[in-house]
């Protein structure tokens, strides 16, 4: 076997390694009542802005708190806190993707996704 | 369908781009098959030309025939309505043109044309012929993205020349429908205009570079293709080798730009956020860098020629592959890029797999094997249509592909004997492209998993930022350790103990040097407190940081010691040494950015885990001042232009005596945009070493008063007050001064009914500064007439009501202007330190690949005049 081979062979397992290890430590989408088992672990969490429920944001106490209601895709409603500023536009969200764990009964969330209704596609959307 | 004569339909253009759309890619087509069937007989190699440039004729008749509609505001075609309007200033023409996917795809054909002329021009041998078949290949692919016909009910590439009322994603749009009965329409429609986020100079630039570097992936694929269909797998090496490097100088440049637009101009925070987008455009150029580096090898001493093959086809194939990530819709929302699907995920994978069908059947040697291997893969695909289990099918034939490649290598493709040598340069190199391959094979992994999710019905979330950096610093650490040393090995066999002699002089140096930054940045006051996983961070940090060094010492030595200085000969070190740069700056700025808005009213969230820190941002009222970092920062007001809203953040310094002093004025924005919602638009203060970054994150627009309602009035409130009393504005204290009645009493006494009395009031505003208003209060025939009064100066507005004399006391009311509120944002200040070192760094890293493509071009030509001779 040649020296370039075995150096190969080493750098593909070290890859491999690599891609395990991260699949191993990624976050994975779930919803509120997967996330409520394993509170330690981080979760995506996608569903819809609760709009019956009050959007809490005082940037004047704290800018870097935001809660909201989310209802997963299962249905299940939960209080997020967010420990960011309001997003833009954060009303006018479809679908939000909220990223963090739960903790206390409440999701506590590092960062959010939101898709909004984009007008590229007003076209589509009426067929 | 009765027919309705439309007014003012320009229908002859969309006839004639159409004409162009078809031509471009029969032309293709012809130019493909001559040049094919050329190979084998040179008779045909005129009629193949001639379809080539008809081909090119096409498509630039078609690009034509676009800015033609887009000039000319032919807003019946779908494409002129989406992208441009009336109001947009020309200079956006380019925008526009490429701002569609249709166009995108136009951009692309363009560039490729461009350099299918040049090769084809400077291609005068053996080698013409093959190459320029792939390119007609690839041409004919493309060509058909934009053609827009309907197969059955298959439609083929989106047409860019599509009337809206024609077009299929508005055929039930309403408002299309209403155009049915309506032969005046045009005159109704409303276009929408180019999205003016991406009005800015950027979007003139960084699509075509960018495009560009897509492009130039395609002369090195055809020369491979052209020399495992040649069996001539050596001899291309060298003629595509300056190509290569223009493909890697150009995807390069457009890489960074992007970085650059990034960090400018879009709210990531960073000028490198791992989006989806930015990969895809980077792994093919790490895979071209790789394969440019292994044919400096083969051409030096030979040996791994099948790694070129795979490295040159690879690159242009993931250029496919991302063009499938980021245009399908299938990345959804994991990228920013608001791509949507136009229908042509099924026509992008076929290219994909029709190229690697092509490549592995073109290395099986084997006429037999070979048919088998096309009738297998055709075999598979409809039964994939007709039964389904299609991802299943797709796996068989997947490692149907990989197996058959791998046997052909062994048993068809000629191999190097001899073992390279520890000590040689070619060893080394190769083992660098090989950890390249490997890093944008991890990268691709990476950015594919919600492709995998819908193969393997999983659900994994997108890797974060943090993630990346950490998975990939180990490969950038191995890649600069080897670009240090490799050059100062030699081909073939280098002494051992001369090779350390002149490396151990910038390794030294280096790691001394490393130690000495790293100590202070990374390990003195964080290292003891952090987790296992922040140690490592860490550590990885000093390693690259050191390796850094290593390689911009290492190459700089090389430039002067062994290459004694000699420009043109310097291109490799000096590219090195900007690639070392840009990732130094990377790391230093990255790692080592300070969040000046330190948000200290907030929770102390870190318990939480990783990721939560919760106080970057900061609450700032009009007016108010607060510490940030070394700075006090106050927030003056905003501004609306357009659909812009500027928000003014002024920066102070504490001069010598402790008075602050107005350091610098930032003007962050948030576009109210009409297409896609709210967009932050930072603003960033360069200096020398450190830039100054700022972002709005929230701030509430409705606050803000159009100039309609700019001079408009709060309601009025009514105070009662003794003489001396004081009234409290929002941006003054009012002092009741004095009374004064105007009208003497003969005066009083003949007008009769008229009584007149002024009150004089006294503002002094935050500065101590003194306005005067005299409100007037009059009784005129039993009615009370008061007679406001104003100071423009603090927006309020007086009006004198009452006098009790019993009380002694006056009622005033006071309203203010509606812009007098306080008004506040909630923002985030970063301080990136040496970002320029990144910057510097790129435009060294393309200046010495330029020379080294010159340098190679040069070299070329003597190998060609020699051989000619």
């Amino acid at each position: 076997m040649k020296k370039i081979h075995i150096v190969g062979i080493i750098v593909i397992a070290v890859a491999i390694g690599v891609i395990l290890t991260s699949l191993k430590n990624t976050s994975t989408y779930a919803d509120f009542n997967e996330a409520l088992a394993n509170p330690d672990r981080e979760y995506h969490v996608v569903g819809k802005l609760q709009k019956s429920q009050p959007l809490i944001y005082d940037p004047k106490i704290n800018a870097d708190e935001f809660i909201f209601t989310l209802i997963d895709n299962k249905g299940v409603e939960k209080k997020v806190v967010l420990h960011k500023s309001k997003p833009q536009d954060f009303e006018r969200s479809e679908q939000i993707v909220v990223i963090g764990k739960m903790h206390e009964g409440e999701f506590h969330a590092n960062d959010i996704l939101m898709k909004c209704p984009s007008k590229y596609n007003d076209g589509k959307q009426t067929m | 369908m009765h027919s309705i004569n439309y007014i003012g339909e320009h229908a002859w253009l969309g006839k004639l781009g159409n004409f162009f759309l078809i031509l471009s890619f029969a032309a293709a087509f012809i130019a493909f098959v001559g040049f094919f069937l050329s190979a084998k007989n040179k008779d045909y190699l005129k009629f193949a030309r001639t379809a080539f440039y008809l081909h090119a004729f096409a498509v630039i008749g078609i690009i034509g025939s676009m800015f033609f509609m887009l000039m000319n505001h032919y807003y019946e075609y779908q494409y002129v309505w989406q992208h441009s309007n009336n109001d947009m200033p020309m200079r956006y023409i380019l925008s526009c043109f490429w701002e569609g996917q249709e166009g995108s795809f136009l951009l692309w054909t363009f560039w490729n044309v461009i350099l299918g002329l040049i090769l084809q021009r400077s291609l005068k041998n053996e080698w013409e012929a093959p190459v320029m078949s792939v390119f007609s290949l690839a041409q004919v692919f493309l060509s058909s993205m934009i053609l827009g016909i309907f197969i059955g009910d298959i439609r083929i590439g989106s047409s860019p020349f599509l009337l809206l009322r024609e077009h299929p994603d508005f055929l039930n749009a309403p408002f299309v429908k209403s155009f049915m009965e309506n032969p005046n329409y045009i005159s109704k429609l409303n276009p929408k205009g180019l999205n003016p986020l991406l009005m800015n100079y950027w979007m003139t630039i960084h699509p075509p570079t960018l495009f560009l570097g897509f492009a130039s992936t395609l002369p090195p694929f055809a020369f491979a293709i052209a020399g495992l269909w040649m069996k001539k797998y050596k001899e291309w090496q060298q003629i595509a080798l300056p190509w290569t490097y223009f493909g890697i100088l150009i995807l390069g440049i457009g890489i960074l730009m992007g970085g650059a637009w990034a960090y400018e101009a879009l709210s990531f925070g960073g000028f490198w956020a791992w989006d989806p987008v930015e990969n895809s455009s980077l792994v093919p150029w790490l895979v071209l860098v790789g394969a440019g580096h292994v044919m400096i090898v083969n051409k030096n001493k030979g040996g791994s020629l099948f790694t070129t093959h795979l490295l040159a086809i690879g690159s242009f194939l993931l250029v496919l592959y991302s063009t499938f990530l980021t245009r399908s819709g299938i990345l959804g929302d994991a990228s920013v890029h608001a791509f949507t699907d136009l229908g042509m995920q099924g026509q992008l994978i076929l290219y994909v797999l029709v190229f690697v069908l092509l490549c592995v059947s073109l290395l099986i040697d084997n006429s037999l094997l070979r048919v088998s291997y096309l009738m297998g893969s055709v075999l598979l695909m409809f039964l994939g249509m007709i039964y389904g289990y299609k991802t299943y099918l797709f796996y068989v034939w997947v490692i149907a592909s990989i197996g058959l490649t791998a046997y052909s290598y062994q048993k068809y493709f000629p191999k190097e004997n001899d073992e390279e040598e520890l000590y040689s340069r070619e060893f080394w190199m190769f083992l660098g492209a090989f950890v390249l391959l490997l890093s944008a094979l991890v990268i691709t992994y990476f950015t594919s998993i919600p492709v995998l999710n819908k193969l393997f019905h999983t659900k994994k979330a997108p890797l974060k930022v943090d993630d990346y950096n950490l998975w990939t610093v180990p490969f950038a650490i191995i890649i600069l350790i080897l670009m240090a040393v490799a050059q100062f090995l030699k081909y073939k066999k280098t002494n051992k103990k001369e090779f350390l002699k002149k490396i151990i002089i910038s390794f030294l140096l280096s790691v001394a040097f490393g130690v000495a930054c790293s100590v202070p940045l990374y390990f003195l006051n964080n290292f003891s407190t952090s987790d296992g996983l922040h140690k490592w961070n860490l550590i990885s940090y000093f390693l690259l940081f050191t390796a850094g060094i290593f390689t911009i010492l290492a190459n700089s030595d090389y430039c002067v010691r062994i290459l004694k200085g000699k420009v043109s000969k310097s291109g490799a070190s000096i590219a090195h040494v900007g690639f070392a740069l840009i990732l130094v700056g990377a790391l230093i700025s990255n790692s080592k950015k300070v969040i000046l808005s330190k948000n200290t009213s907030a929770k102390k969230v870190e318990s939480l885990g990783e990721g939560f820190s919760g106080q970057e941002n900061i609450f700032l009222e009009q007016g108010d001042t607060l510490p940030m970092g070394p700075y006090l920062v106050s927030y003056e007001g905003k501004e609306k232009r357009g659909i812009d809203f500027y928000f003014k953040v002024n920066y102070f310094l504490k001069n010598a005596s402790g008075k602050p002093e107005l350091a610098f004025q930032l003007q962050p924005k948030i576009q109210d945009n009409p297409r896609m919602g709210r967009a932050a638009d930072p603003d960033t203060k360069h200096f020398l070493n450190r830039d100054i970054y700022t972002h709005v994150t929230a701030a509430d627009l409705n606050t803000v008063v159009d100039t309609a309602k700019k001079n408009a009035y709060n309601t009025p409130e009514n105070y009662i007050r003794h003489l001396g009393d004081t009234i409290l504005a929002s941006n003054a204290i009012v002092v009741i001064d004095s009374l004064v009645s105007d009208l003497s009493q003969a005066e009083y006494e003949k007008n009769d009914s008229l009584l007149q009395v002024t009150v004089v009031l006294k503002a002094y505003n935050v500065n101590g500064e003194v306005f005067k208003a005299r409100p007037k209060y009059i009784i005129k025939k039993n009615m009370v007439i008061p007679e406001s009064d104003k100071i423009e100066e603090l927006g309020l507005k007086f009006s004198f009501w009452k006098i009790n004399p019993q009380e002694g006391s006056v009622e005033i009311s006071m309203a203010e202007k509606v812009n007098n509120s306080k008004d506040f944002i909630v923002m985030k200040a970063v301080m990136f330190p040496y970002i320029n070192v990144l910057w510097i760094g790129s435009i060294t890293m393309a200046l010495g690949t330029f020379i080294a493509i010159r340098e190679r071009k040069r070299t070329l030509k003597i190998h060609e005049e020699n051989h000619g001779s």
